[in-house]
């Protein structure tokens, strides 16, 4: 089993337990710079991107279908690759990792998706901890932290069901304690409310709230603008490849949106 | 969860798979096992003509005792003959019944049977000697022919060059057969685990720890196609073996034997480094970053 040991893994500036280091707490933990990507030449889907997402942030991605949000997603856990510009996370460009280097950058992510992405045949424990188990822990501490980590999320003493038989907003309850089991630096959410209700969608975004509070930063990728007005936190939207700050939530953003020029983005402003 | 048991978490949710898998795989064993049975007792048989080390002077039936007395003790004198037998036509014929068990040579009248000398050399005896001694003894009148034997050597030995041949052959057929039904097996097993291969990844597991599983059910099911082959070879062979003893022994002058464990052992781990190998390789190109 891979404990991780490989010369060439990615290091992080800053992970949890380390020493604190003030110039490394003061950085962005997310930065793109002037990131182009298009599946299609005739048709990019980023168009120089430029963003700052600061240490412990929970920031709401937004735009319409197609806009780039969950393209924006990949680029960070690598599934894709930029084709100019940067994108720099904690402190390190990932498109300048070697594919051997990628598998340690996303042990620094957790994320999670729209259809959960569980493995339906296997239990919930089994699920949760993969990503510990990845890392090569013990079973012991992986036990320990699996079980924490399902009282955390509410479905304490449901370990032992298999994943495919909970309903979707368990799912995807599992789908979050897998992807803070351990302790990432970044949540990534690409559309984690997209399958569920209204209430049970509030529920999720109350998680990853909880989550957050915790020091964690979230990426939160969604369409739903019903989400946006809940809670006072930082939105960004992308559109026509570029994005946008809407400090305010939605109806700053609209208000925004309806002067002419472009809006100024924090990244860019920085 | 170790490598071992991811693969048997795997194996089990694609046990039907697996199962096919390793029946194909002993299929193509049991092919190249059976011709190394043969191979293994055609080389029996040779070794055990070449080891002779004796010749039958078989006797006109117009020699007398004297001729035959003559020829008894010259032979004794000869250098490196170790025992002279003098074998009467009824000998020889009892001897026939016994070691074919045949109601039809029973019933054959003694002189059917020639009188002969069975001549014992010693084992360090050269083949060119035991020529020699055969030329001077057809050159005399109450000796009709002699039978040294060793070209039955070289006829078995010819026989095993081309079992042999045959037996590479089939080796390769079932290289490519094994590389071919376990790629298939593990590629089908990862389309239908695609889900947690991709979920790995992304929860930052390596190529190699994504890999272990699959090259561990690969050899698993090379190892295990091959033993099964290896036990139902035996099951045939214990089967045939009952029936045709005494049959082969008569054809062969030996016993026939079951392939040797070191072969044995040889064929399972050839089958689960094949398997090995062909489940990695079939990984290269779906399992990357």
């Amino acid at each position: 089993m891979d404990a991780g040991g490989d010369r060439r893994a990615f290091r992080p500036a800053l992970r949890a337990g380390a020493r604190f280091d003030p110039l490394a707490a003061g950085r962005p933990v997310l930065v793109f710079e002037g990131v182009h990507k298009a599946y299609r030449a005739d048709a990019p889907v980023l168009r120089g991107l430029s963003l700052e997402i600061a240490r412990g942030e929970f920031v709401f991605i937004t735009g319409n279908s197609g806009a780039g949000k969950s393209t924006l997603l990949r680029l960070l856990y690598a599934e894709e690759s930029v084709d100019a510009g940067r994108i720099l996370f904690l402190g390190r460009e990932i498109a300048r990792l070697t594919p051997s280097s990628i598998p340690y950058l996303r042990r620094n992510l957790g994320i999670v998706f729209q259809d959960f992405r569980l493995v339906e045949n296997w239990s919930v424990l089994d699920n949760v901890a993969l990503p510990l188990e990845v890392l090569g822990l013990p079973a012991r501490t992986i036990r320990q932290r699996v079980g924490a980590v399902l009282e955390r999320v509410g479905l304490s003493g449901r370990g032992h069901e298999r994943a495919g038989h909970l309903s979707g907003g368990e799912q995807q309850r599992v789908a979050i304690a897998r992807a803070i089991v351990s302790e990432p630096a970044l949540l990534l959410a690409d559309e984690p409310t997209g399958n569920l209700d209204p209430q049970l969608a509030l529920d999720i975004l109350g998680l990853l709230e909880d989550i957050n509070e915790t020091g964690v930063t979230v990426l939160f990728a969604t369409h739903d603008r019903t989400l946006l007005d809940v809670r006072p936190r930082r939105v960004v939207v992308l559109d026509e490849g570029r994005a946008f700050d809407a400090p305010q939530g939605l109806d700053e953003e609209a208000k925004l949106a309806s002067l002419d020029g472009p809006l100024p983005t924090r990244g860019a402003a920085a | 969860m170790s490598a071992l048991e991811r693969a048997v978490r795997g194996a089990k949710n694609d046990l039907r798979l697996h199962a096919l898998g390793v029946f194909s795989v002993a299929v193509a064993f049991l092919c190249l096992g059976a011709t190394l049975l043969a191979v293994v007792n055609v080389d029996h048989a040779r070794q055990r003509w070449a080891s002779l080390g004796r010749a039958s002077v078989y006797l006109t039936p117009r020699a007398s005792k004297e001729q035959v007395a003559a020829i008894e003790r010259a032979l004794r004198a000869s250098e490196g003959v170790t025992t002279v037998r003098h074998v009467t036509a009824e000998d020889a014929r009892r001897d026939a019944a016994e070691v074919g068990k045949d109601a039809l040579i029973d019933a054959l009248p003694a002189e059917a049977f020639p009188e002969s000398l069975e001549v014992s050399v010693q084992k360090d005896v050269r083949p060119e000697r035991l020529e020699q001694l055969a030329a001077e003894l057809r050159a005399l009148p109450a000796v009709e022919s002699v039978e040294t034997y060793g070209s039955w050597s070289e006829r078995i030995e010819s026989l095993l060059a081309g079992g042999v041949a045959a037996a590479t052959i089939l080796a390769l057929v079932v290289l490519a057969a094994v590389v071919s039904v376990v790629s298939s097996t593990i590629r089908l097993s990862l389309q239908r685990r695609k889900l947690e291969v991709e979920v790995l990844k992304l929860v930052g597991a390596t190529e190699g720890y994504v890999r272990e599983p699959f090259v561990i059910e690969g050899a698993a099911q090379g190892a295990l196609g091959a033993s099964f082959a290896i036990v139902l070879l035996g099951v045939l062979y214990l089967v045939v073996q009952s029936h045709l003893d005494q049959r082969l022994v008569a054809l062969f002058g030996s016993a026939p034997t079951f392939l040797p464990w070191p072969l044995v052992l040889v064929t399972v781990v050839l089958g689960a480094v094949l398997g090995a190998l062909a489940a990695f390789w079939s990984l290269r190109r779906f399992v990357t970053t």
